[in-house]
């Protein structure tokens, strides 16, 4: 197959633009799938992709177009991850291609991920197809967008395609410019095989299958290949393409899309960023940018009943298999018994695998609140990195501590500034930048990533009535006035409860967890007492009084059945409990220490 | 279905629902019907041809009927001869044992002295009168057609027709029961001398009034509580024995009927919505009063619903009613509870039911509920049974719900 007749492009857009629906369209379109089959979103695989409506894993697909020329076109869709937490993953996946196809809601207009989608690309040296969608809305401004195109993304707003990717409008144009506009994949064939790794995952009967974009050479079966990052060598076994399904082909060669299956066992040692090339004849340097994905959040996992501890370590591994940018090891707490701590690239993320846990594994888990991590010089002069709060040294063995920051960026509508200025502030923001665009701003923020790991973006989404967009990325380490805050129940503390925050939240932050504790945690046969301390010094208190009453006075008439069906569906709705000591606390009560 | 599921044991109880009432109190979830001649006419012909289809199963005849309980509704609305009509028509279809109880239930408003000498001719030898409150304001608010002085006429008629046998039923956690109110109405009620009473806490039951539009003016749970133990502590003054959560009685005249549910033992049923437990079936009958009647019209027995418990239901069951009683259980059932945990069922051919592997799970963090009762002195250890002490009477839904 000639180079000039194959295209390596990807869609990108803010959530909820139509990323999903467009790539359906091109795919009905060209035949990829006959439209009966094409259930809806089909590249959203996982179940929790499409109950989120959020692509977490990169998807690739291979579309044969018939191009206006005459000539059929090889079309390869890279689908890239939706989310802030996968940003690397996103910019893997972008160096894949030549072309973007940036998707822009006419309704909605230009937001955070729009402008974040549109700098990774751009970094990748991509052609961006601009695409104004849902023109069929009856808000839809397509001309507002187009102007809004050229001021704010570096394109010409003139040229954007506008579509309604829900009806079909102007998606064969969309096409037809992949194939006008995005350039040719160039590579050498002849040259040493050099391939870049934009995903993988596990296969339990192939082993892992590896996602590459071939920039160089050639790779059939029976190629024996090096990994560079590691050193590892493998001889490949199968190469396909993905139509939408694995197909098996003769040989992948320069330009080309597709995958390699050579008998590696973990997706640890395919990470996304990797490059393949030749044992034999390797290429001369890899590919720039690898690095390896580090988790940014971290939080307790134990099961509820230590009978499952083993389950769950079996569990932990069978899911890493597929997701090195997931860690964990053991750790003990006091209160909880044996678990791990892991390690999330961000809260999404870690949700995701909770409720894998959960579903596939049928297990139940208590999740503790997530702590970033934090650099700690001691006054030994040791530099430690803490990611559970219940390790943090005690003060006086404490020089310095710091605390991960973001650079952030916001989009928003101007006449919510003051609203987000004034949340940016309880959240410890640091004002960098502003910008105007039209009726819009762009607002660039320094945050402590501990500010924004949890609820921020729901707040924000919240404050400004849905039309604020955030993105961010990790910038560097920098000193603040952290203490640890402690809870106790009955005078006990609970290492699983145990926090950091800045001394200038811990009052009201203590405050608030001890009323929410409260208000979770159920009556007990005794008096529970909940207090919040920063070392010997309790800050705020409150108590659980014990059960007064709880009786079925009357079985009347003998009607037990009755009574006993109350008492099941008691126990149903009965949230799974950990015991602490005496005490009962429910799953949910360790993680509402992030919520308060 | 009853066909197909001879009771384990010869000895039984009855169960007659009558669901009629002159007017629905506020608290009432029961299964009750507006009081009318003609459906009392059609009630009355239902439940003797109910009698006479549960007679004619083959393993009737050797049933030995040991307790009559007539519930409400009000029975005592029952005309004497009517009453006595269905006493006969279960006779003459089951073996009544010479000493049975035959309990009647019933509201002050509608008992007089003649009326229960008649019902003690027809054999009643029990009654168990809903009192609820000795204060007017309240009876009124809870929707009772009687007053404080009624209430005690008709305890003293009861006496007067030779019941040797009453029983007296109170409420309290009552919206605006005060604690001096509820103090004068113990006190007042146990001067009577009942041989035995009920005092049962207040619940908002779906399918009750007050359950559905809510009620003003319910007392603080402090005060429910210690109203609960104002009772307990003038009943024992007196010598009743607290035997189960809600029931004191003199000695010797504990329910026999009531025990019957306690133990989890058999009994039979007739009459709308009245429930029977058979075999290993606990079963229903139709609740509406007229439907009830066209099918018992059209020759058949009126069941709506049942439900074969299995071996662990069964256990649980066991568990929780007899847990509500002073006696308690054999420690051994405890321990069964906690070893089924451990492996199939002796004795089950179906395998593991549903519940079997939540069991599995659970007997861990059972023991520990368990052992955390006893430190709190709310399980007690008595010879080889187990019990609820008082205070644990009071809580006791907390470890039912992990028993199950
Ligand atoms: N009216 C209209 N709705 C659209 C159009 N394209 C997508 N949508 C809707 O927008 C929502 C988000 O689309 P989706 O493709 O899942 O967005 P993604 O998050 O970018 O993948 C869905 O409810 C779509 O049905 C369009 O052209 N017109
Ligand atoms: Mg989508």
């Amino acid at each position: 197959m000639t180079l000039s007749r194959i295209r390596n492009f990807s869609i990108v857009a803010h959530i909820d633009h139509g990323k999903s629906t467009l790539a359906d369209r091109l795919l009905a379109l060209t035949g990829t799938m006959d439209a009966k089959k094409a259930v809806d979103q089909v590249l959203d695989s996982m179940d929790l992709e499409r109950e989120r409506g959020i692509t977490i894993k990169a998807h690739t697909v291979r579309l044969l177009y018939q191009g206006r020329d005459g000539h059929e076109y090889t079309l390869n869709l890279i689908d890239t991850p939706g989310h802030v937490d996968f940003s690397y993953e996103v910019s893997r996946a972008l160096a894949a291609c030549e072309g973007a196809v940036l998707i822009i809601d006419a309704a909605q207009g230009i937001e955070a991920q729009t402008l974040a989608n549109f700098y990774l690309a751009s970094d990748a040296n991509l052609t961006i197809v601009p695409v104004i969608n849902k023109i069929d809305l009856p808000a839809a401004d397509v001309e507002g967008t187009r102007e809004a195109i050229t001021a704010t993304l570096d394109l010409d707003g003139s040229e954007a395609l506008a579509i309604s990717a829900k009806h079909g409008t102007g998606v064969p144009e969309v096409l037809e410019a992949i194939v006008t506009r995005i350039p040719a994949p160039a590579g050498d064939p002849d040259a040493p095989l050099k391939a870049l790794v934009f995903d993988s995952f596990y296969d339990s009967y192939q082993g892992v299958v590896v996602y590459v974009r071939l920039t160089d050479g050639h790779v059939r079966s029976g190629t024996r290949i090096l990994l560079m990052s590691n050193g590892r060598a493998y001889d490949v076994q199968q190469v396909g393409v993905f139509s939408p399904d694995m197909r098996p082909v003769e040989e992948l060669s320069a330009g080309q899309v597709g995958y390699i299956i050579a008998g590696i066992k973990r997706v640890a040692d395919a990470k996304v960023g990797e490059t393949i090339t030749e044992a034999a004849r390797p290429t001369a340097a890899p590919f720039p940018g690898y690095r390896d994905a580090k988790p940014m959040v971290f939080a307790g996992l134990y099961p509820i009943e230590d009978t499952d501890y083993e389950a769950l370590r079996d569990a932990l591994e069978k899911l890493r298999l597929n997701d090195p940018a997931f860690t964990y090891e053991p750790e003990t707490s006091l209160a909880l018994g044996y678990g791990f701590r892991c390690g999330f690239l961000g809260l999404l993320h870690m949700e995701i695998v909770q409720e894998r846990l959960e579903r596939e594994f049928d297990l139940s888990l208590i999740i503790t609140a997530p702590s970033v991590r934090y650099r700690i010089q001691t006054t030994a002069g040791e530099v430690l990195d803490i990611e559970n709060p219940s390790k943090l040294p005690t003060p006086d063995r404490i020089a310095e501590m710091e605390e991960p920051y973001v650079t952030s960026s916001v989009f928003v509508p101007t006449e919510f500034m003051t609203v987000i200025y004034k949340l940016a502030q309880e959240k410890r923001g640091e004002h960098k930048a502003l910008e105007y665009h039209g009726k819009r701003v762009h607002i660039r923020f320094d945050f402590p990533l501990a500010e924004i790991v949890v609820d921020f973006y729901d707040k924000l989404k919240s404050i400004s009535k849905g039309y604020a967009s955030f993105d961010y990325e990790f910038a560097d380490f920098r000193a603040s006035d952290l203490v640890k805050l402690d809870i106790l129940l009955n005078g006990e503390p609970v290492d699983a409860l145990s926090i950091i925050v800045h001394r200038d939240k811990a009052y009201e932050k203590g405050k608030a967890l001890v009323e929410k504790l409260r208000a979770v945690i159920p009556r007990q046969l005794f008096e529970v007492a909940i207090q919040a301390a920063i070392g010997s010094r309790v800050i705020a208190r409150e108590t659980v009084k014990a059960m007064g009453k709880n009786v079925t006075a009357k079985c009347y008439g003998g009607d037990i059945t009755r009574k006993r069906k109350l008492l099941e569906r008691q126990k149903e709705g009965k949230r799974r409990m950990k015991q602490v000591g005496r005490v009962e606390v429910p799953q949910e009560a360790f993680l509402l220490v992030l919520k308060s | 279905m009853l066909a197909d599921n001879p009771p384990a044991s010869d000895s039984l109880g009855f169960y007659i629902h009558v669901p009629f009432c002159a007017q629905r109190c506020h608290y009432c979830s029961f299964n009750t019907a507006p009081l009318d001649a003609t459906a009392m006419t059609r009630y009355l012909a239902a439940v003797g041809c109910e009698l006479d289809l549960l007679g004619a199963l083959a393993w009737a005849p050797r049933v030995r009927v040991e307790t009559v309980f007539f519930g409400g509704g009000t029975p005592s609305l029952l005309d004497p001869a009517a009453l006595a009509a269905i006493l006969a028509r279960l006779r003459r279809r089951f073996a009544v044992a010479p000493g049975a109880e035959i309990t009647v239930e019933g509201n002050p408003e509608s008992v007089t002295r003649e009326k229960l000498h008649a019902y003690r001719a027809a054999g009643v030898n029990r009654l168990s009168l809903g009192v609820q409150s000795l204060d007017d304001a309240i009876l009124r608010r809870l929707g009772r057609l009687h007053d404080g002085r009624g209430a005690r006429r008709a305890f003293e008629a009861a006496r007067d027709a030779g019941i040797a046998n009453v029983s007296v039923d109170l409420m309290y956690g009552l919206p605006g029961l005060d604690p001096e109110g509820w103090s004068r109405t113990v006190d007042a009620v146990l001067d009577w001398q009942p041989d035995h009473l009920s005092a049962y806490g207040l619940t908002l039951d779906a399918g009750s009034l007050w359950g559905a539009a809510g009620v003003a003016g319910l007392p603080p749970e402090e005060t429910v509580v210690a109203q609960y133990w104002r009772l307990a502590r003038a009943a024992a003054e007196r010598g009743f024995e607290h035997y189960e959560i809600s029931n004191y009685a003199r000695p010797g005249f504990r329910s026999r009927h009531n025990q019957i549910y306690w133990r989890a033992a058999e009994y039979l049923a007739a009459g709308p919505g009245a429930c029977g437990f058979v075999g290993r079936v606990r079963y229903a009958n139709v609740r509406a009063t007229p439907r009830y009647a066209v099918t018992l019209e059209e020759g058949r027995l009126p069941l709506d619903t049942f439900e074969e418990l299995t071996p662990r239901q069964r256990l649980a069951e066991r568990l929780i009613l007899g847990l509500r009683t002073a006696d308690g259980v054999p420690a051994a059932w405890l321990g069964a509870r906690l070893l089924c945990s451990g492996g199939p069922e002796p004795g089950s051919s179906r395998g593991w039911p549903a519940g079997g592997a939540a069991w599995l799970r659970d007997a861990e963090p059972l023991r520990r509920t368990i052992d955390a009762w006893r430190g709190e002195r709310l399980l007690a250890d008595a010879g080889d049974r187990v019990r609820l002490t008082e205070a644990g009477f009071l809580v006791s839904d907390a470890l039912f719900v992990e028993l199950l």
